[in-house]
């Protein structure tokens, strides 16, 4: 538990300092007016590819465990899911984590936001055996994907 | 560009993808667990709500690992204003402020729609900018990339319908 408490700070600090929990940031994200977030996504997918893959060959975690990587399904709702996140993202200048980093810089706004997200997370949830057939998604012990 | 949290510019970002790649790959070496946000919501969810999604086992077979991660997240921002100078409150939203201009209600009413969009959509898309954008891309996985493109997108065109299109 220390360990996720501990990355999750770390984790925190970064997104709170880099601009990826900044509104004007984010705006200058998707108006191509800032290499910032580009520039940060890019150097971790460059950073953790390569990471992963020695891993991989490894096969094995620090402890010795086989490394298990579950793979996320693909469906209908990657696109049309993703396009109403990126709605939500753009309306609020947060994405899940920033949502959190946001709240605890004392940014108050962004407990409306997380209020909304436990709704729509929890709607999502609630509606899944509907959602299924349309969107084409796994069982429900699946699920649509973690992470 | 300053942040609005700390008035000052932020770090280089090539320092900031580094420590998210790091956080990223000791997270698995370690942990032996995937990373990704978004599913957090849906432990969170899962401790007031049990309908069947909410009680299968992928859920709460991850709280100890997911609510700390979560926690962590806020604890970091609480840190980082610290670090600042002080914690205190704000509603300052920096290009919403000066250019939408809308009081506290409205920006409440606005965040909580947004809200309702990134909740149903980073789990009907299974995962978010962490899990699809940075785990998913760098494993080279289809629906991550399909997913990563798809909010990318999305995004574009919201922010310039808003601050191009309609301001």
């Amino acid at each position: 538990m220390a360990l996720y408490l501990g990355l999750g700070t770390i984790f925190g600090l970064i997104l709170s300092r880099s601009g990826a929990a900044d509104y004007n940031y984010i705006q200058g994200m998707f108006l191509l007016n800032e290499f910032q977030l580009y520039g940060i996504i890019g150097t971790a997918v460059a950073l953790t590819a390569p990471g992963l893959w020695l891993l991989k060959r490894h096969g094995k975690t620090l402890s010795g465990r086989p490394l298990s990587i579950e793979l996320k399904p693909g469906h209908r709702g990657n696109i049309v899911g993703g396009a109403l996140f990126g709605v939500g993202w753009s309306i609020t200048g947060m994405c899940p984590g920033p949502i959190l980093v946001n709240i605890g810089e004392g940014k108050l706004y962004a407990i409306a936001a997380l209020a909304g997200v436990l709704l729509g997370a929890g709607a999502f949830g609630s509606l899944y055996p509907r959602l299924q057939g349309p969107f084409r998604l796994p069982a429900l012990q699946i699920g649509t994907g973690e992470g | 560009m300053d942040l609005i949290l700390t008035g000052s510019p932020p770090i280089h970002w090539a320092l900031a993808g580094a420590g998210i790649g790091l956080i990223t790959l000791t997270l698995l070496f370690v942990g032996n667990r995937r990373l990704g946000v978004s599913t957090g919501f849906e432990n969170i969810c899962a401790l007031v709500v049990h309908t069947p999604y909410f009680t299968r086992k992928s859920v709460t077979g991850s709280h100890s690992w997911r609510l700390p991660l979560l926690a962590g997240l806020l604890f970091g921002g609480v840190l980082s204003a610290i670090l600042a100078g002080g914690w205190e409150t704000t509603w300052g939203l920096g290009r919403f402020d000066a250019q939408i201009g809308w009081n506290n209600g409205g920006k409440v009413l606005w965040m909580f729609g947004g809200g309702l969009l990134i909740g149903f959509g980073t789990r009907l898309a299974g995962g978010c900018t962490s899990g699809h954008g940075i785990f998913g891309m760098s494993n080279l996985e289809l629906p991550s990339i399909v997913s990563t493109v798809s909010f990318m997108v999305a995004g574009i065109v919201t922010t310039n319908l808003i601050y191009r299109v309609i301001l």
